[in-house]
């Protein structure tokens, strides 16, 4: 078990925004997080990347107590993770933005530089090496990002919403580069709303509405599940219903 | 026939080595040794302003602590003041990161409210204290009892040890900008949250940077106090010290490693032009043209004359001159 | 005696305070922005009561208002021709357009009025009141009573009236804001208003009771940061007790251990609240 996420509750006030949320995850899965808009998907994820610490539970990586590990351990610890909205350091070039991420496991400069190098090939943004931030669409920043945080050698990588608002030939192109992240032995936990993106890469799915887990296997079978489909909608219920004859 | 990339730095060291060889008299060689005292002041202050993006407005705190210093151990014991450098450099040391530990912590508007206050508060209470001479401050040796005193009739050693001493800090710069540090204190600037999740360890590089910042304005104001032979709280601990700082980086370009020493270039005359016509009333109208640059250059171009030379000179030039 | 009375003229200084740090506050709760001119704001609406009894002889209602209305237009002004740009960019430049407005109105107000004390020539309010033996001037009196009828005022419109909640559904959040029809430049523009508003009506009352120079800006801006930082970001309530405790422990400092240490206490202050508690009285750690 590389995480271990157990019974996490995250509450703001008297809110809870996570409550006794449960995950576990094995070396090279690719496991999805769905549910509605404030479901409460998104604390628990930062929960997990070490953003926000748990009010309750506990969380586990490699063994070690990562449950309120400052951000930085957590990189340090080998989980890296996207930002829904792309925080990439606008004013410095591609290859700067990668290098940041590199620096994390070679401190030398030289060293840094080629591992970026490779990243960047690898990701596909090679002809965009030398170009600031700024200048890359939306896309481009996504990719970015992903490449950043691929260069801190991630064991487990966290991807937050990472491929929305792409065209369908950008979504194929980062579907297959999220493809060829996990060949590479990277764990992946993905947070998504596009439909596509779940059902063609995540091998499971954990649905969240409301704070809880309302769901969890394979993806075919819990976008079909009653209460998943109950959260979308809006009904809001997290029980199932039995089907009435 | 291709110009090698190092040629302007040449040229550049070139000409401000041989300066005061062609413009001798006392009043070009005086804008000279205060052009260098302020772009080493205000090079330092961009460590931790410029690249990290902590925005110090109460630096003169260093400055200060280095300028009484030196003055202080020859009061007191009558060291060469040379001697008493280290101390201003140790007591800024400390107070960096007694300022630092708590207020790195939040966001940085404690920071800079904090060097605002720290600043007026040691003003005041120095304004106050007996043995650093309170309000009439402390004074240096009349006449050289020996070298080591550094109590020169005429300007040009100082010029000299000032370059110097900018050289070595610039070349640190240098250093910096092109390792770990250096892109660790930009990514901090750029996105601290980002930064964190790449594990930067933010805490810890912005002490550090504000330790080196501390390190040299200290210098600073060391050889500024060595110089003039004289410091009270306002010559060393002023508002107007801090704000010159702040001013001559974010003009010339904050962040960028000649961008102090441009925007020197350009205040320092401007000032001494600004002090002569407006004569006594000239501290007042000083800090009403600060006032509206800083104005400006917040509103209009952040980035400075630098980054305003980045964004309308020809591509093929930049390129070449690019890192 | 005496001491009571120390204290009770820390509380009404305190008072005043706390009118204009509410200003502060409300510009930091809603922007996540720090003012570094908010000072100079009080100290020019001490210098527009003392232009209005100087050239058109009026009380202090009409200065009250020209200082409040004056400073009301300056605060939407900077904010349409300055703030609003620079929220959008970098910290550096974030800090930088505020600290420059700071030199910018303190020095010229140095210009206009030279480095001089003034104070406000005898209005209809003098006199001392004795309560009790306690000796206490009707001015202090008058201006910390105001100050905290406005205070409060100010706390009921942003909670209770329509205007207030749209000024708050901005600073809670700018997107359901706008989905609800609310437009957040021009709350910001308001609230910026209100800010510098408070913060002349305050240089107003200030005026009253006590004299002063363009240097006070820079301390009263400092003392407003410390009243917000003690008091919470964003509360206008723990503005008020703030700004009373603060008036009253620099007093009593000024009383125990002598006059310099009227400034220096808000700032050690300052530095104490960074180490010990930056999350102020009421906020959480």
């Amino acid at each position: 078990m590389l995480l271990e996420a157990h019974k996490v509750s995250k509450a703001f006030g008297s809110f809870f925004a996570v409550r006794e949320a449960d995950l576990s995850v094995d070396e090279g899965e690719i496991v999805g997080l769905i549910g509605p808009n404030g479901a409460g998907k998104s604390t628990f994820f930062n929960c997990l990347a070490g953003d926000t610490v748990p009010t309750e539970g506990k969380i586990v990586f490699a063994g070690h107590d990562m449950t309120d590990a400052s951000p930085e351990a957590h990189a340090r610890a080998g989980i890296g993770r996207t930002f829904q909205v792309p925080a990439t350091f606008e004013d410095m070039t591609v290859l700067e933005n990668v290098m940041v991420g590199a620096y994390l496991r070679h401190p030398h400069h030289n060293d840094a530089r080629d591992l970026a190098r490779q990243t960047i090939e690898l990701t596909g943004l090679r002809t965009q090496t030398d170009l600031p931030a700024r200048s890359l669409g939306t896309p481009g920043r996504k990719r970015l990002e992903i490449a950043r945080v691929l260069a801190t050698a991630p064991r487990l990588m966290l991807l937050d919403e990472s491929l929305a608002g792409l065209t369908p030939t950008e979504l194929k192109e980062a579907i297959g580069l999220v493809r060829k992240i996990h060949e590479k032995g990277v764990t992946i936990v993905i947070v998504e709303h596009v439909m596509e993106v779940i059902m063609t890469l995540a091998r499971r799915v954990l649905a969240f509405n409301q704070g809880h887990v309302i769901a969890s296997g394979k993806p075919e079978e819990v976008v079909r599940d009653e209460a998943v489909i109950d959260a979308y909608l809006g009904r809001g219920r997290h029980t199932h219903r039995r089907r009435s004859t | 026939m291709k110009i090698p990339a190092v040629t302007p730095t040449i040229l550049l060291a070139a000409g401000l080595l041989i300066y005061p060889l062609i413009f001798s008299g006392p009043f070009y060689l005086d804008i000279g040794v205060t052009f260098l005292l302020a772009a080493i002041s205000a090079s330092a202050w961009n460590i931790v302003g410029g690249y990290a993006g902590q925005v110090s407005v109460g630096h003169a705190m260093f400055f200060g602590l280095g300028a009484y210093a030196p003055l202080l151990c020859y009061t007191l014991f009558q060291w060469a003041p040379i001697a008493g450098i280290p101390f201003g450099i140790v007591f800024s040391i400390v107070l960096a990161v007694l300022i630092g530990i708590p207020t790195f912590r939040l966001t940085g508007h404690y920071f800079s409210m904090a060097t605002i206050a720290v600043a007026e508060l040691i003003r005041i209470y120095f304004g106050t204290w007996d043995l650093v001479g309170a309000a009439i401050g402390l004074q240096g040796p009349a006449t050289a009892r020996g070298w080591w005193d550094l109590t020169f009739r005429s300007e040009l050693p100082y010029y000299y040890i000032f370059l110097a001493v900018l050289a070595v800090l610039l070349r640190l710069t240098f250093l910096i900008e092109r390792r770990r540090f250096g892109y660790y204190l930009r990514a901090i600037k750029a996105g601290e949250r980002a930064a964190r999740s790449l594990g930067v360890p933010v805490q810890q590089i912005k002490i550090k940077a504000l330790i080196l910042s501390a390190v040299f304005t200290s210098l600073a104001g060391s050889l500024y106090s060595v110089k003039t032979g004289f410091i009270d709280p306002e010559s060393g601990f002023g508002i107007l010290v801090s704000v010159q700082m702040v001013i001559i980086a974010a003009l010339g370009g904050a962040g960028k490693l000649y961008g102090p020493f441009v925007g020197a270039l350009i205040l320092i005359p401007l000032q001494t032009a600004t002090n002569t016509w407006f004569g006594g009333g000239g501290t007042g109208l000083t800090f009403i043209l600060y006032g509206g640059i800083i104005v400006l250059i917040a509103r209009y171009e952040p980035g400075g004359l630098f980054e305003l030379w980045e964004r309308i000179a020809p591509r093929g030039w930049r390129r070449k001159n690019a890192s | 005696m005496l001491l009571l009375q120390v204290i009770v003229g820390g509380l009404l200084l305190g008072a005043i305070y706390a009118l204009f740090s509410s200003g502060l506050t409300l510009i930091w709760g809603m922007m996540n922005f720090i003012n570094f001119a908010h000072g100079e704001f009080v100290m020019l609406g001490m210098y527009v009561s003392l232009l209005v009894v100087m050239w058109l002889g009026g009380g202090p209602a009409a200065f009250g208002f020209a200082a409040a209305f004056s400073l009301f237009v300056l605060g939407v002004f900077v904010y349409l021709s300055l703030i609003r740009y620079v929220l959008r960019g970098p910290m550096l430049s974030q800090i930088l357009s505020t600290f420059g407005l700071a030199l910018l109105l303190r020095y010229t107000a140095f210009w206009i009025f030279s480095a001089n004390f003034v104070s406000l020539p005898q209005t209809s309010l003098s006199g001392t009141l004795n309560v009790g033996g306690v000796l206490m001037p009707v001015p202090q009196l008058v201006a910390g009573v105001i100050a905290i009828l406005l205070t409060i005022g100010l706390h009921l419109m942003l909670t209770r009236t329509k205007v207030g909640s749209q000024l708050l559904a901005v600073s809670e959040d700018r997107g359901a804001a706008m989905l609800m029809g609310i437009r957040p430049d021009r709350m910001q523009a308001l609230a910026w208003g209100l800010s510098a508003g408070a913060a002349g009506i305050a240089g107003a009352l200030m005026a009253i009771a006590y004299p002063w120079s363009p240097s006070v800006g820079e301390t009263f801006g400092l003392t407003a940061f410390v009243v917000v930082a003690l008091g919470g970001f964003g509360s206008v309530p723990g503005a008020l007790l703030a700004g009373l405790i603060i008036g009253l422990i620099q007093a009593l400092s000024a009383f125990w251990f002598g006059p310099i240490y009227k400034d220096i206490i808000v700032y050690a202050l300052f530095v104490a609240l960074l180490w010990l508690r930056p999350q102020g009285l009421m906020g959480k750690a």
